[in-house]
């Protein structure tokens, strides 16, 4: 049993790492990740909300109606950000200003409904809360990563602290959404490379690139239509 | 406070709930259950192989017009067309499962390229090219970019040493691809089917002759030699009506393969060969069709 | 606010996609064929508007006078899956040429941060009705403008040679970066 849980922990550190190799959740990933510890604050609000809705919704899985399971794992996520957001409020009240509208946008995160149609509604509670935790992890693993690399390109710090020797003049575009959109865009492309790297090293065929946004989501119909595909 | 946050979201999702509960009730729209009944049966790809604008648009017409018959899904084959027919109540004709098929071995055949083509990934662009000649000297061979292949439906379409193959066990026969090849090269035909053209070639035979080895050079033997009048000339290439060919039946003993001296038309068989090509047997020796035992070619 | 400069603002300056971040999911996954970007681009000023009515509604008449403003979000997102819901009955059964082309959209726009991200700015921002209609509609038709010009752009993507490793999302995120870099030229326009 713990070798399973490890297992639905650990494949969101790399294996289905959200927002590089399942492409789910961009929004917060582009807009808070100006810097390292905005980047760090929402992804401990999303770890935060992302287990504690799947223990939740893998609990009640079912007593839930088919047809209204999409309502009412948005009214059980809605509660849980309305509980961060006053928690942030009360307790870190920067952070809550700095990600601003997006804290409570986390509500139609696909990830969160991503993960409770593909994986809390059909499991048990503790292989759900460890899938959970492990896929906030590495959301907020990744938005950590994205927010340093911007911020040190950026504005030549880290978590705050200059790092960059004194002659380095910051690249504006970095912290600007451009710079947010082609960072990203050349994340994963790396993560695309290294893996058909790994792959090719291990004498398997090389992988597809991950698709992209709300298809791979599984939360809608349209997902599974081969039309789209 | 507790009370009234507790008062007020209870009663707006009330709200909420009831009015979409009158509403659905209110706004419900009759559909005939069986359409999304032959919905479900069909295969979903909606490759437009039926002549309908998808899979939906077929099972609504297929359920409310009396005239269109329950056989038209080329890709779910004989046993949708069943399961459609059963929902419907309509009577299904036996299907003839289909097949796509190449008609090019421009590889065999040693067609030159007329130029290093750098373009876009696209058969349809590159067939423009040089007064609509394409880049290859034969102005009917397959440019291998696989158009086909990105339409296909099924992935049933891979390219391998420049040419398209198709992959039997994927293949449905729909004819998306068919459409897409901006040459004409692509076929479908029964999967029984015997004996095919391996060219699809309009130009003389003396041209022909010129710059392919594997060519149709329309000397017409294979013509003259049908018992059942299956061969016949038609848009400039040599055709075989596969239906009059399997109509006649096995008894010609392929007259027509061992009629043609540049193994033109060949004999099918249902093995692959070394490149994944199940279809084109070698002219000698001639393995009969079915013949599993056989290997066709080293 | 004078509206004309609130409608340039909004489309232009302040994109919803490029500058301000919202409905990515659907910007890269229905950008593919311009069809669907423009099927997906209408679903969404139709939404966006008639839900910013409605929780502008339910914030000023319900949320605000009982003093329980901190379930905005929780109120939003409800009022917002009970119209995306209602909306695709009354199509269905009224407009069937409107449902066949927005119908498959509908669904998915409940999880799109558009929808809940206006409403929640009009609040933040302290719009009148009329202003908070205007805003809702002139953003929403630059995130379709955004859309439509990125599904043109990766048309013509499609047929060209692509770095393996660059296929697919992160050729579109580069595109993207670029286009809100032109994007940000129009920042002199509007203060």
């Amino acid at each position: 049993m713990p070798g399973t849980l490890w297992k639905e922990f650990s494949k969101g550190l790399w294996k289905e790492l959200p927002p590089f190799r399942l492409v789910l959740g961009l929004c917060p990933v582009l807009a808070v990740t100006k810097s390292a510890s905005t980047g760090l604050g929402m992804g401990m609000a999303v770890i935060f909300v992302l287990a504690l809705s799947n223990m939740i919704i893998s609990l009640v899985r079912n007593m839930i109606p088919q047809k209204v399971r999409i309502a009412c794992f948005i009214v059980i996520s809605a509660s849980l950000v309305v509980a961060v957001e006053l928690l942030m409020q009360a307790y870190a009240y920067p952070l809550y200003q700095s990600l601003g509208i997006f804290v409570p946008l986390i509500v139609v995160n696909c990830i969160i409904l991503g993960r409770a149609e593909a994986f809390a509604g059909k499991n048990p509670v503790l292989p759900s809360l460890a899938d959970g935790l492990g896929m906030g992890l590495g959301y907020t693993l990744s938005l950590t990563f994205l927010g340093a690399v911007r911020e040190l390109f950026g504005a030549g710090t880290l978590f705050g602290a200059p790092v960059m020797p004194s002659a380095f003049e910051p690249f504006a575009f970095m912290v600007e959404a451009p710079g947010a959109f082609v960072c990203l865009g050349l994340i994963l492309a790396s993560m695309n490379y290294l893996n058909a790297h790994m792959a090719r090293r291990r004498g398997e065929e090389e992988p597809e690139n991950p698709r992209s946004g709300c298809m791979a989501c599984g939360a809608c119909s349209r997902a599974n239509s081969p039309a789209q595909q | 406070m507790v009370t009234v946050s507790i008062l007020v979201l209870f009663t707006l999702g009330f709200v909420a709930a009831a009015l979409l509960g009158i509403s659905s009730k209110i706004l419900a729209v009759e559909e005939d259950p069986r359409v999304e009944a032959v919905v479900e049966v069909l295969p979903g790809a909606n490759c437009g192989g039926c002549g309908f604008a998808g899979c939906e648009n077929y099972a609504q017409a297929v359920v409310s017009d009396p005239d269109v018959p329950a056989g038209l899904c080329v890709a779910g084959g004989e046993e949708t067309s069943i399961k459609v027919g059963n929902l419907t109540g309509k009577i299904v004709a036996a299907m003839e499962p289909q097949i796509s098929f190449r008609r090019c071995e421009k590889i065999e055949g040693k067609v030159a390229v007329r130029f290093e083509y750098q373009g876009m990934p696209s058969c349809a662009a590159a067939a423009l090219l040089g007064s609509g000649q394409g880049t290859d000297q034969c102005a009917y061979s397959c440019l291998g970019h696989g158009d086909c292949i990105k339409v296909c439906p099924f992935d049933a379409l891979y390219l391998r040493n420049g040419l398209v193959r198709v992959d039997p066990s994927r293949c449905t026969g729909c004819g998306v691809c068919t459409r897409a090849c901006p040459r004409n090269i692509l076929e479908v035909i029964p999967r029984r089917a015997r004996v095919m053209v391996c060219c699809s070639t309009c130009d003389k035979g003396k041209k022909v002759m010129e710059i392919c080895e594997a060519g149709c050079i329309q000397c017409l033997k294979c013509k003259r030699k049908c018992p059942a009048g299956a061969v016949s000339v038609v848009d400039g290439h040599v055709h075989i009506d596969q239906q009059l060919c399997l109509g006649y039946g096995e008894e010609c003993g392929m007259a027509c393969a061992e009629a043609c001296d540049r193994r033109i038309l060949r004999r099918l068989v249902s093995t692959p060969d070394a490149d994944g090509d199940r279809f084109t047997a070698p002219h000698p020796p001639a393995i009969p069709v079915n013949a599993a035992s056989t290997e066709p070619q080293a | 606010m004078d509206i004309f400069q609130l409608f340039i603002s909004a489309i232009f300056v302040n994109n919803i996609v490029l500058a301000q971040y919202l409905g990515n999911c659907p910007y890269l996954g229905c950008s593919k064929e311009r069809g669907v970007a423009f099927g997906m681009g209408s679903a969404v000023v139709f939404v966006t508007i008639m839900a910013t009515l409605f929780t502008w509604l339910i914030q000023t008449f319900v949320l605000i006078p009982f003093g329980i403003e901190y379930l905005q979000t929780l109120a939003f997102i409800l009022v917002i899956a009970a119209l995306v819901q209602f909306v695709e009955m009354f199509l269905k059964k009224l407009i069937p040429p409107l449902y066949k082309s927005l119908g498959i959209f509908l669904p998915l726009i409940t999880t799109n941060c558009c929808v809940l991200g206006i409403a929640l700015l009009v609040q933040r921002k302290q719009y009148s009705l009329g202003t908070s209609l205007a805003y809702a509609l002139a953003s929403t038709l630059g995130f379709m403008l955004a859309l439509l010009l990125m599904s043109g752009i990766r048309e013509r993507l499609d047929t060209c040679r692509v770095p393996k490793a660059l296929k697919g999302t992160p050729i579109a995120l580069i595109m993207a970066g670029l286009m809100s870099l032109a994007f940000m030229a129009f920042r002199g326009m509007a203060a």
